[in-house]
């Protein structure tokens, strides 16, 4: 275990009232400092839980880890006690949400909840932990920051509540960053200043950054591979060359074909004919195939779910109806990614 | 500071003006003249004069039209409508039926009894449900949590007569822990008022604990919660830092809702622990159908509430960030 | 017209499957179903009472005074040698009644005010808010009391006020606010969506969108609000009998527990016992099963679990 993070076959499941829920169904994925991984689909499909598991932060008595491992620098996790799960999240390990409106305490100022975490996990007097506040608000870009550590979220508009998230999670460089949808609340032109903030942050930082979004366009941006989950799962793994080059799942095509193009009007997420399917009554076989354009009436993609397989080097999948995923080796995790080892 | 406090009071007159309509239509229009009640039926034609007078009812009751037609305007509005209107307003009062003396002196007699009780009693009610709220939320989910809900329920089903009873009998009488009744000014109030105080409490327990828990639950369930424990807080601290200050928001908004809680309360243990406060003054007027004393109880009443509710939204500007003054 | 029709269709089709959704739901829970069932008993019990198949002879006297609980007595016996048991039950006839009736009449104002507060907005609104302002601002037990002070011995469209008729007039005319506040705040967020506005754009007259349209769809919220609400009649009931202003002349818990207040002197516990039990199972299923309606039809409440 040389990554920096990795999971392995991570399941997540949630008792509601209606029954079961499998959010979370054998996903394994890894980052390594410097490198970004995207992770995309639509939403529901378990990009977020995913993610809260890796920080330790299912809600409790409801939800449950009940598979997998959690490898970071050597130790797993999901085997750690409360009290040292604490030490690494937030510290060196860091998230930040979607919703920048909701997810700072709106009757703290930005700088008391800064300092709150900086003071958490390094030995600093209160007025040292100020100045680092201010500093890292300055660092992400916070016009007239020694001011704005005093002001509530609420005196703050939403790219500037992002920032101030993004500050707080920085504040005590970690060394994995977990963005949920950053942008996703945000606007067009707000959205490329933050993602432009979090590549210079990080290219700066040698941090690995984990970016949930359901936006192809985000992860062209700004990933090195790409993971594609579609109902609780991992159906393709690659770097983004070869995703942007040649995407071979049916579904990881939909999103394709869904986004806009140049001279087309722009059609919606939904050009994927069907909708999401629900997670108390996953569809058998393979869970995208009343969707799919190839495998609908197939009857191995109807009754048997397909693994992932190593179809060509750096490029994970799972499909029937892919060229020469028969004869490939299972493997969840995509080996000799080209990028990976040139850039590395 | 000053101008929010000044047009918060000035929301508050349509409500005291809509009491005064109402205890007018209450005590003047529906009973009409009460003078024979008050007089017995062997009383003689000056009596009953005398004491329709006292009370106002010899005056026409909306207008003198003949004043006003004879161009006295001041005098047209000699009417028990406007008297109604202005004596209550000015708190002048008229005298008590039974004890002849002017009510809001009796009022004003009274309420240090009436407050020494309900003071500690708010309080204590509030301090306790929030502590063992956040201990509930705290273990949300677990049979801790599940146990205390349910004793919380139960706890409000009860109706707070039995509690009263059962305390002074068996805590007061049988136990002798607490004198069974009585009351004194100064600091041996407090012995007087200690057992009423808390069977007050454990009356009002369930069902502040049960709300309070649910007002902690729902901002657990916030986003920021969330973003509080990735940065790697604890339990304890996220609940008593960040859930409880915006926690006290809700709570505080509802707590002039406790007002009227704080009244029954008053009125039952009043009445049988002795006190002299207003809520035995209220029930001792209400069954020797003393009527000016129910009406000035009434209004008293409800201008403390409006009272209360400015207090509230003070407070609630102050806790609160996002809520500016001006 | 076959449109409006369908429109209504679609808002009324929602709703019962809301409905049909939540009853399952209710089912689903042990503590619920007993629940259910105690309060049925207790119907049952007051249904009795006014058959006369129940606690008729509430007033004979069925041994000696002052009896404990025991295989001979049951609950018991007061200071009249009655027996508590047959008081008890008796006394579920007049709790029920009153809670009901006071139900019946505080929705009958509460609703119809909200809707059209919620419905016309403008002055009207206004008016209907300034009402209920100034009713909320004089503490409930003052209230009731200053009604019941004035009420009683009056007739209402000759009919003569007193016992119960006062203690549930009196409740149900000071305790509509909650609920008119309630509806009038969901008539609001309704009245501008699609269904009320496609009534509107067919020409529905506005009493037809209110009652055919917006108030099936604001239903359970008078449900949730009055399942919780019958506890506090109760309890109100119980305070004005025990205050000497509800019935008299029959044994409601109220009145036993003032019969009680004397008895506990002499060491006689069990007619407070009774009437509490009483109270407190009633209104502890009560609660349970107001609770479950609420998280059952609320949909805020189920949106939350997302
Ligand atoms: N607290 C929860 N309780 C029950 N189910 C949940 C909870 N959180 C998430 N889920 C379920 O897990 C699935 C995945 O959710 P999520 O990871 O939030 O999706 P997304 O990919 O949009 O981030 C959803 O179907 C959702 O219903
Ligand atoms: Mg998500």
């Amino acid at each position: 275990m040389n990554d920096l993070l990795q999971i392995r076959g991570l399941c997540t499941e949630f008792r509601t009232e209606d029954g079961l829920v499998r959010a979370v169904d054998g996903v394994s994925w890894q980052v390594n400092p410097g490198r970004t991984l995207g992770i995309v689909g639509e939403s529901g499909c378990g990009k977020s839980v995913s993610a809260l598991s890796v920080m330790g932060l299912i809600p409790k008595p409801s939800g449950e880890i009940v598979g997998g491992q959690v490898w970071f620098k050597g130790q797993d996790l999901l085997k750690l006690t409360e009290r040292q799960i604490r030490e690494i999240r937030g510290n060196e390990i860091a998230m930040i949400f979607q919703e920048p409106m909701t997810s700072l305490n709106p009757v703290f100022t930005v700088g008391n909840q800064i300092v709150e975490a900086i003071k958490l996990h390094q030995k600093l007097r209160t007025r040292d932990a100020w100045d680092l506040a201010v500093e890292s608000l300055q660092r992400v870009g916070v016009p007239s920051a020694a001011e704005r550590v005093y002001a509530y979220p609420h005196q703050l508009s939403g790219g500037m509540r992002q920032r101030v998230m993004i500050a707080m999670a920085l504040s005590c460089h970690p060394a994995v960053l977990i963005a949920d949808e950053p942008t996703t609340a945000l606007d067009v032109t707000i959205q490329a200043q933050i993602l432009e903030l979090l590549r210079r942050l990080q290219a700066g930082e040698r941090m690995a950054l984990v970016l949930i979004t359901h936006d192809l366009a985000v992860i062209a941006q700004i990933a090195h591979t790409v993971a594609v989950m579609y109902a609780s799962r991992i159906v393709e793994y690659t770097s983004v060359e070869a995703l942007f080059d040649q995407p071979l799942h049916p579904y990881t095509q939909g999103l394709f074909r869904s986004l806009p193009r140049l001279g087309q009007k722009k059609r919606r997420l939904d050009a994927i004919g069907g909708t999401v399917p629900n997670p108390l009554a996953f569809p058998s076989g393979c869970k995208f195939h009343p969707r799919c354009p190839l495998g609908c009436d197939d009857k191995r993609c109807q009754s048997v779910e397909p693994n992932l397989r190593l179809i060509r080097p750096g490029h994970v999948l799972a499909c029937f109806k892919a060229a020469g995923y028969e004869d490939s080796p299972p493997c969840d995790i995509p080996t000799q990614a080209p990028t990976e080892v040139s850039n590395g | 500071m000053v101008s929010y406090i000044i047009r918060r009071l000035l929301y508050a007159i349509p409500t005291i003006l809509g009491v005064l309509l109402i205890t007018f239509i209450l005590f003047n229009l529906i009973p009409g003249d009460p003078s024979y009640d008050i007089a017995g039926k062997s009383a003689s034609a000056e009596t009953i004069a005398e004491i329709r007078r006292e009370l106002g009812f010899d005056k026409p009751r909306f207008l003198d039209t003949e004043a006003l037609s004879q161009g006295r305007i001041a005098a047209a509005f000699d009417s028990q409508f406007f008297n109604h209107f202005r004596n209550t307003l000015t708190l002048n009062f008229p005298r008590s039926l039974t004890s002849h003396e002017p009510i809001w002196d009796e009022i004003k007699s009274r309420a240090p009894a009436s407050l020494t009780l309900a003071a500690p009693m708010f309080i204590g009610l509030i301090a306790t449900s929030i502590a063992i709220a956040l201990v509930v939320a705290f273990a949300r989910g677990s049979w801790v949590d599940t146990i205390l809900v349910f004793i919380c329920v139960v706890g409000m089903s009860i109706p707070m007569l039995s509690y009263i009873l059962f305390g002074q009998h068996y805590l007061a009488y049988e136990l002798g822990w607490f004198p069974i009744l009585g009351y004194e000014s100064g600091m041996q109030a407090f012995k007087y008022i200690a057992l009423p105080c808390l069977l007050g409490i454990a009356s009002g327990l369930g069902s502040y604990v049960r709300f309070y828990r649910t007002v902690m639950l729902d901002e657990m369930r916030s986003d920021y919660v969330r973003t509080a424990f990735a940065k790697g807080l604890s339990s304890p601290r996220v609940l008593f830092k960040h859930v409880l200050k915006n926690a006290m928001i809700p709570i505080i908004t509802t707590l002039v809702l406790s007002i009227p809680f704080l009244f029954l309360g008053s009125l039952l243990l009043e009445r049988f622990f002795s006190i002299p406060g207003m809520g035995s003054y209220f029930l001792d007027a209400f069954n020797s159908r003393d009527f000016p004393v129910i009406n000035a109880m009434v209004f008293t009443t409800s201008l403390l509430y409006v009272l209360g509710q400015l207090v509230t939204d003070i407070c609630y500007a102050l806790v609160d960030p996002r809520i500016s003054l001006r | 017209m076959t449109e409006a029709a369908l429109t209504s269709d679609i808002a009324v089709g929602k709703g019962r499957s809301l409905w049909a959704d939540a009853w399952r739901r209710l089912l689903s829970r042990k503590l619920v179903v007993a629940s259910l069932i105690v309060i049925a008993v207790f119907v049952m019990v007051a249904l009795g009472v006014y058959a006369g198949l129940i606690a008729r002879d509430w007033s004979e006297p069925v041994g000696p005074r002052y009896q404990r609980p025991s295989l001979e007595h049951g609950f018991g016996t007061d200071f009249l040698g009655r027996s508590v048991w047959r008081k008890t039950l008796y006394g579920a006839k007049i709790s029920l009644t009153v809670a009901f009736l006071a139900s019946l009449i505080s929705i009958c104002i509460g609703l119809p005010l909200g809707a059209i507060a919620g419905y016309f907005k403008g002055w009207i609104d206004e008016l209907i808010v300034w009402l209920f302002t100034t009713v909320n601002s004089i503490p409930y037990i003052i209230l009731i009391l200053a009604f019941a002070f004035v009420l009683q011995g009056k007739t209402l469209f000759g009919y003569p006020l007193r016992g119960i008729s006062v203690v549930y007039l009196v409740i149900g005319l000071t305790s509509w606010v909650g609920l008119c506040r309630l509806i009038r705040g969901e008539v609001l967020k309704h009245r501008d969506r699609d269904y009320v506005m496609a009534a509107r754009a067919y020409g529905c007259s506005r009493s037809r969108i209110i009652l055919g349209h917006v108030i099936p769809n604001v239903a359970h919220l008078v449900i949730i609000n009055f399942s919780l609400r019958f506890v506090s009649f109760i309890h109100a009931e119980v305070i004005l009998s025990f205050l000497g202003l509800g019935v008299k002349g029959e044994p409601s818990w109220g009145v036993m527990i003032d019969d009680a207040r004397q008895e506990l002197y002499r060491g006689c516990w069990w007619q407070l016992a009774a009437a509490t039990l009483a109270i407190g199972l009633l209104c502890l299923a009560l609660n349970i099963v107001g609770d479950a309606l609420r998280d059952a039809l609320d949909p805020k409440l189920r949106q939350g679990l997302e």
